[in-house]
This record gives structure tokens, C-alpha cells and sequence, in this order.
């Protein structure tokens, strides 16, 4: 009976998603998202608020379903970028540029960005299935969470970026702190406090997320780039074959399947989603390896199972999105803001009373997935061609983009300084030796812990023992605590330093 | 010093023009080329809601584009700010709630002086009123009053952030009904739904509930407007529920730059007026639970002094503070 609905549901979705009307919207999404997430600085959620205002004027299937495609078609688009230039489209793709700007300079850039958009199209079409098998239990599950459970899951997703990060342990603490400290300034939600404001009213929000990753991991590599101009050259003139070979498919069929339902279940959670997806399955795919040492050193699998994860968990943060109407990150808030543009105010409701709009997406998701592969696979020698246009010519576009996407958030002229200054801090950590990734999850985790923890504790009527009494939260804090614990034995701390030695 | 003396010139211009009889021709054609519409919040919001469909309704009737600009930042103080320092001839204007305006030159030093903005119409207010999770068992106001005396202190409510104005709404409750609930401030209204669905925090007050309560996990206790909600036409209001002034409005309006020529705010109000009559604008209004509420430009200036009065009179009483 559970399976007739589900059968009913797609075929509504499908009579819906297949109109030649929104086949176009779904292709302009998807081809739109692609261009966004391979031309570096300009992230999905600046396109989509820059086109928010275009979506009023259609019809309200359609508009969603052109903003999902920008978001799953970054997705793709994104690793592009990350594989070839070592500048992620976006937070959610920084792990592949370890390996996969690594067999770029090996001269595998063919076979890394093809994995890539095999290993995202297999995920995108397993979750487009989960999503609409799932979504209604599933959501079920996430609202278990309470203001404890996120806090516990937090600390476990900080411990993991610190025992993620390559290098000395004492940096990666002190890049998640100081990634914390900066993920301090704004407005204090409790009590309204202005906290490292200097009066400016642009900080009164807090440093925005897009600026610092533009400049922390965009500026910063365009700065050392262009101080030593032969590392390019060096990668340009070895692009060979595109296509992965027989050996690379049976390497990447594991990390594929792995990633996916890791990334799967991960985006279902608020914060982490994309993001923590990739993070994990790059974990997982080196604790399982039999070779971790040679990871960051152009392992395939260090490319198929987090791209497989990333897009996995894109696809996965729409069920909390559509079916309770909460935001699980940015983009989501986008999509938020583009259903209620059209009088739609998303809840449980949207089901039961848009049927038509619920699935049609749903099943507009599909089509996008077999348009992306059907554009991207072909283009990988033109996105590889990009590696040949002299690098003085690409660093101003890439900045010139920047600069516009950074401004088009906000329309703020402040901000575009900021990614400046960030260019410059994230330049000196390179040269320092950190890793900006833990600095840039301690940015967005802290300021979210520090919140579920305050409001966790303002529930509990100030007991702090909330956090041990629920068993979720429990959960995470013992895993969270057995990490550390590992983490810092003298045995696995040497063992770890060895395997980052490369 | 500057700016005050430019702000005091286009002042005494605007003075001048209003006592002349005839009207300059820029004043008179207006408007005579696209007027940019700012809304000091992200795209997606409650401001936008009401905002856009009176953007597309006005460039219809005008035959102008009226472009909305989205300039968010400082719970709405960047793009106040932005539209108070702007030319004072008609082209650029504010679509803002009360906040921006009656409640945070109270809490915070506001760059701007709100009270130098000049009305030209009143766009509508969201309707809504208190929620509570179906779990916790009361399905009246009257009944959540007696659970709240019978359990002081156990009820939590969920607002979109301090001073904001269903933070204001719960003060009011618990000054007017004389009972003890918990104010727990989120990072919007999306993000307390969060935590109301699972009954982490019991009660709320905003748009975001209506879907939640026609699908049972909430009851609607009363609400919050002159009048009952279409949907809901069993829930009483505040007043009917026996506490007259108790509302504390979530309204919306467009203003001008200080110095704009009451001409054109007038010309501006008569159209919104008469747009308010018709049915596109009222449908789309109520399809985000949202109502008109149309006033002239010298009936705002009334509403705005008694609504930036009553909020001054709740923060101080509920010694709401943000710095």
C-alpha cells in the first residue's frame, strides 16, 4: 500500500516535471547551477539570492525547480573548480581539492573530474529515490532533536575536523579557535549584546560565511599563485587521457556506494549537511583504505566518495526543507525564501495541499541529474581547457567574480573589503603552514553550538546535566570523547602524524 | 555635519514647495522614471512577502517599474539607514515593519532619526496569534492562562529574536494576563518552529504557525488584530478575549526620505488606497496571512507616535535591554 503511494506520488511528479515548460526551468537551473559552482568565488546561495527577485515573475513549479537545479548543478559544477585550480566552488567541495587537485597536477584531471560527475550522479539519483521514499519518517527522526542533541552533535563534528585536519594537532585546535573567535562577532542572540562590532553596522550580523571562504580559500590561493607562477605552468602541460581507466571505476565503486549513504543520512542533519558529508566520507574512505598514507597524494577514492557524499547530502537537506519548512543551511533558506516569494509558507502542509508542487520537484530533481551528467561529461575537455588560459588573465576574472558575488549578497561594499583582509589572513596561515579548513568549521559550528548550548541550558532551567540525560545527546558525547581520547594515546597520535606525512 | 545640513536644506525645500500652490513639473509627473523600493532584510522574508506583491502592484497601476532592493543587515538598520540618507525626490523609498522604525531607536542608537520619515501608505499586517504544542494539553487561551498559573515558569515561548515583535507580544501576555513564561529568543521565526514542533519550546506567535495549527500539532489560542482570522473564524481576538490594547501590531508601510515632498507621498497614498480596494492585492495578502489595514498619510502619523509610545512604554516596563 506504502509502495502504491509511492508509485502514485512519483507519476503525479512525473506529469508535472516533464512538461516542456519546466524541462527548460529545470535545464536552465542546471546549466546556470553549473556555471556558478566552476567559476570560483561565485557560490550557489549568492546566485540564488541574485536571481530570487527573476522567480517572482514565474510560475511557482517552475521557479522551484530552477532554483533546486542551480543548487545540485553547484554541486557538480563546484568540483570542477576544486579539481583544477585547487579553489572549491564552495565550503562542501574543499575536501576533494586534497586529492583531486593532486591528480590534476599528476595530469589526471580527466579522470578525477569524471569520477567526480559519475560518483555525484549515482548519489543524486539514490537520494532523489530516498527523498521521496523517505521523507515523511525521516523527517520524523530529525524532529527527535532537541537544543542538547544538536550541541553534542556539534562538539563530535568540531573533534572530527580537528582529528580530520593534515598536520600538527596543537594548529588544527587553534585554526577551529580561532575560526570560533571569528564566528563570535555580531549580535549576541540572547541578550543583544554587539560583540567585536568596532561600530561597524556591517558586523552587526556577524562576518558573513561567503566572504571569509572567498578569502581565506579563493584570494589566498590566487595571492600564492601568482607568487610562484611555474606551479601552473607545471600542471598545464600534462593533461593527458579524460576518461578514467578500468582500474580507477573498480577503485571508485565502493568510496561511490559509501559516500552516498553516508552523505545521505548526514544532510538530513541541520548545519553539517554538504559539508560534513564530504568531510566524513574522506575519513572514512582513508580509515578503511589499506593505503592511508598515500591519501593527498591523487587517490581517486579521496575524490569519488566525497563527491558522491556532497551531492548525496545536497539532495537529502531538502527533506527537512519540504517537509517541516526548516532551513538546514543557506541554500535552503534560499529555497525557503523562493516558495514563500510565491505565497507558499513551507511546513507539512505543502504535501498534502501542493501535492503537484512537492513531487513534480521531487522528480525535476531526476531529470536535472541525467541533464548535468548528459552537459558535463562531454565538457570536461573544455573545463580542462581552462587550465591552459595563462593564469595572470584568470586571476582577474576570478577576483572581478569575487567581488560581484560578494557584493550582490548583501549590495555591501564593506564586504568586499573583508574578503580582502580574509584574502591576506588566509595567505599568512598558508605560509604559517594551517589548514583554513577546521578554522572555517569552527566558524560555522561554533557560533551554532554556542547558541543550542545557551538555549539547551535556558530550557533545562540552567541543568547542565540535559546533556547527559538525553540519550542522543549521550551518544555524541561519548563518541565525541573516544575520538580525543585516540586521538591523543602516543601510539594513534604517531601513527596519525605519519599517515599526513603523506 | 554635513549630511544634517544637506538633510535641513532638503527640509526647508520640501516646506517651500508645500506652500507654494503650484507644484514644481519633477514633483508633479512623479513618477517619471523607475523608483527603487528598499527592504532593509534578506530576500525571503516577512518583508518581502508584503513587500513584492506591492512592488508589482504599483509598477501595474504607475506604469513605472517600482524595483525592490533587498539590503539587509543590522536587524534592518543598513537599509533604513541607506534610504535616509537617499535624494529626497521620490525615487527611492522604504518598505519596512514597524520595527526598523517604532522599536529598535529605543533599544539601540539608530543612525537615522525615525521619526523624520514621512508616511505614504500602510502595506498590511501579518495576522496570527498564539500557538501552543497540542501536547502540552491546553486548547483555549483561557486554558493555557490556568495551566501557566497552576505551572509557573514551565512554559517555554519561541520568538524570532529579543525585541522583535512577538518578543513584544509575550510581555504584553504575561503584563496583561499576569503569568510566568519563558522567553526563549531564536535566530528567526523558521528557526524556533524548530523547536515548537517537538515541544522543546510549547508557544509562539508568528505566520510560520498557521500550516502546523490547520494540521493539528498546534492549537491557535486567540488572535492578535482587530479582527478574527478568515481561516479561523472560532478564534477569538485579544480583545474579545477580555484585553483591550493588548496587541502589539506586526505592521507595514513604505516611507519616504525625511524631506520628501508630501506631494508625492500623497500621490503615492492615494493610489495605494485605491489599490487596496481591489482584489489582486487582497488576495495576495491573505494568501501569506497577511490583512490590509489602508490609512492615510495624516492617519499614520497618529498610528506611528501611539505605536513607537506603546513600544517605548512595554520595553521599559519589561526592561528589555540589548546592549
Amino acid at each position: 500500500m506504502a509502495l502504491d503511494g509511492l508509485f502514485a506520488n512519483l507519476a503525479l511528479g512525473l506529469s508535472v516535471a516533464a512538461t516542456m515548460q519546466n524541462l527548460l526551468w529545470c535545464l536552465a537551473g542546471a546549466v546556470i547551477g553549473t556555471a556558478v559552482g566552476v567559476l570560483p568565488g561565485v557560490g550557489p546561495v549568492a546566485t540564488m539570492a541574485l536571481l530570487l527577485p527573476v522567480t517572482y515573475v514565474l510560475p511557482a513549479d517552475g521557479a522551484l525547480i530552477m532554483l533546486a537545479g542551480i543548487y545540485y548543478g553547484a554541486q557538480y559544477g563546484g568540483s570542477t573548480t576544486a579539481i583544477l585550480v585547487n579553489l572549491p566552488g564552495e565550503s562542501s567541495s574543499v575536501v576533494t581539492t586534497l586529492d583531486g587537485y593532486q591528480m590534476a597536477r599528476q595530469g589526471r584531471a580527466g579522470p578525477a573530474l569524471a569520477i567526480a560527475a559519475i560518483g555525484s550522479f549515482f548519489a543524486g539519483c539514490v537520494a532523489t529515490v530516498v527523498i521521496a521514499a523517505a521523507a515523511p519518517p525521516l523527517t520524523r527522526l530529525a524532529q527527535q532533536f532537541a537544543p542538547a542533541d544538536y550541541f553534542s552533535l556539534m562538539v563530535l563534528g568540531l573533534v572530527f575536523s580537528i582529528v580530520l585536519a593534515r598536520g600538527s594537532i596543537i594548529k588544527a585546535f587553534g585554526m577551529v579557535f580561532l575560526g570560533m573567535l571569528l564566528g563570535l562577532v555580531g549580535t549576541d542572540v540572547n541578550t543583544g549584546n554587539l560583540r567585536f562590532t568596532f561600530g561597524i553596522s556591517d558586523l552587526f550580523d556577524g562576518l558573513g560565511f561567503v566572504p571569509l571562504a572567498m578569502g581565506i580559500f579563493g584570494i589566498a590561493e590566487i595571492i600564492a599563485n601568482l607568487t610562484n607562477p611555474e606551479r601552473r605552468d607545471l600542471v598545464s602541460s600534462k593533461v593527458e587521457n579524460l576518461w578514467p581507466s578500468r582500474e580507477d571505476f573498480r577503485r571508485s565503486r565502493g568510496p561511490i556506494l559509501r559516500g552516498t549513504v553516508l552523505g545521505g543520512l548526514l544532510g538530513l542533519l541541520p548545519g553539517g549537511g554538504a559539508v560534513l558529508g564530504s568531510f566524513s566520507a574522506y575519513t572514512l574512505e582513508k580509515k578503511i583504505s589499506k593505503t592511508p598514507e598515500k591519501f593527498g597524494t591523487g587517490m581517486i577514492e579521496g575524490v569519488a566518495g566525497p563527491e558522491a557524499a556532497n551531492n548525496a547530502a545536497a539532495q537529502t537537506s531538502f527533506i527537512p526543507m519540504l517537509t517541516l519548512g526548516i532551513p538546514s543551511n543557506a541554500v535552503m533558506a534560499m529555497m525557503i525564501g523562493g516558495m514563500m516569494i510565491h505565497g507558499i509558507i513551507p511546513g507539512p502542509q505543502v504535501m498534502e495541499q501542493r501535492p503537484g508542487l512537492f513531487w513534480g520537484m521531487i522528480v525535476s530533481m531526476w531529470f536535472g541529474n541525467l541533464m548535468l551528467i548528459i552537459l558535463n561529461l562531454p565538457m570536461i575537455g573544455l573545463w580542462v581547457r581552462l587550465l591552459l588560459v595563462p593564469y595572470r588573465l584568470l586571476a582577474i576574472a576570478v577576483l572581478f567574480f569575487c567581488c560581484i558575488g560578494v557584493y550582490s549578497l548583501n549590495n555591501s561594499a564593506n564586504e568586499v573589503l573583508f574578503i580582502g583582509a580574509f584574502g591576506l589572513l588566509g595567505y599568512l596561515l598558508m605560509k604559517l603552514d594551517c589548514e583554513p579548513a577546521p578554522l572555517l568549521l569552527g566558524f560555522l559550528l561554533g557560533p551554532m553550538m554556542e547558541v543550542y548550548m545557551r538555549r539547551a541550558m535556558l530550557l533545562s532551567r540552567g541543568d547542565p546535566w540535559v546533556f547527559v540525560q538525553r540519550p542522543l545527546s549521550l551518544t555524541f558525547l561519548v563518541l565525541a570523547g573516544i575520538l580525543v581520547l585516540l586521538v591523543v594515546l602516543p601510539f594513534i597520535r604517531k601513527s596519525r602524524e605519519t599517515a599526513f606525512q603523506e | 555635519m554635513r549630511r544634517r545640513e544637506f538633510l535641513a536644506m532638503a527640509g526647508a525645500t520640501a516646506v517651500t514647495g508645500f506652500s507654494i500652490p503650484r507644484v514644481s513639473a519633477q514633483v508633479a509627473n512623479w513618477p517619471e522614471r523607475p523608483v527603487k523600493l528598499i527592504i532593509p532584510y534578506a530576500p525571503g522574508g516577512g518583508s518581502d512577502l508584503i513587500g513584492r506583491p506591492w512592488a508589482e502592484a504599483l509598477s501595474q497601476a504607475f506604469g513605472q517599474q517600482f524595483v525592490v532592493e533587498n539590503r539587509g543587515g543590522a536587524g534592518g538598520m543598513i537599509g533604513t539607514e541607506a534610504v535616509a540618507k537617499a535624494q529626497p525626490d521620490g525615487y527611492t523609498l522604504l518598505a519596512t515593519p514597524g520595527a526598523t522604525l517604532t522599536v529598535l531607536p529605543h533599544l539601540r542608537k539608530a543612525p537615522y532619526d525615525a521619526s523624520k520619515f514621512v508616511p505614504c501608505g500602510r502595506t498590511g499586517d501579518f495576522v496570527t496569534g498564539f500557538s501552543i504544542n497540542a501536547q502540552v494539553g491546553p486548547k483555549t487561551f483561557a486554558e493555557m492562562v490556568d495551566y501557566a498559573k497552576k505551572n509557573p515558569g514551565k512554559l517555554s515561548y519561541g520568538s524570532a529574536g529579543l525585541a522583535t515583535a512577538t518578543h513584544l507580544r509575550l510581555e504584553m501576555l504575561k503584563y496583561r494576563a499576569g503569568i510566568d513564561i519563558l522567553h526563549v529568543p531564536y535566530r528567526g521565526s523558521a528557526d524556533a518552529l524548530n523547536d515548537l514542533l517537538p515541544n522543546n519550546v510549547q508557544m509562539m506567535n508568528e505566520i510560520n504557525n498557521i500550516p502546523h495549527v490547520k494540521a493539528g500539532k498546534l492549537h491557535l489560542l486567540n488572535i492578535n488584530n482587530s479582527t478574527r482570522h478568515w481561516d479561523f473564524p472560532d478564534i477569538p481576538t485579544l480583545t474579545e478575549l477580555g484585553h483591550p490594547d493588548s496587541d502589539v501590531p506586526i505592521w507595514y508601510s513604505i516611507q519616504g526620505p525625511p524631506g520628501l515632498p508630501q506631494e508625492i507621498a500623497e500621490k503615492l497614498n492615494a493610489k495605494m488606497l485605491e489599490l487596496s480596494k481591489t482584489e489582486g492585492i487582497q488576495k495576495s495578502l491573505r494568501g501569506v496571512s497577511a490583512a490590509l489595514q489602508p490609512m492615510t498619510t495624516k492617519e499614520m502619523v497618529a498610528f506611528f507616535d501611539a505605536d513607537s509610545k506603546n513600544n517605548a512604554a512595554l520595553i521599559k516596563a519589561a526592561s528589555i535591554k540589548l546592549e
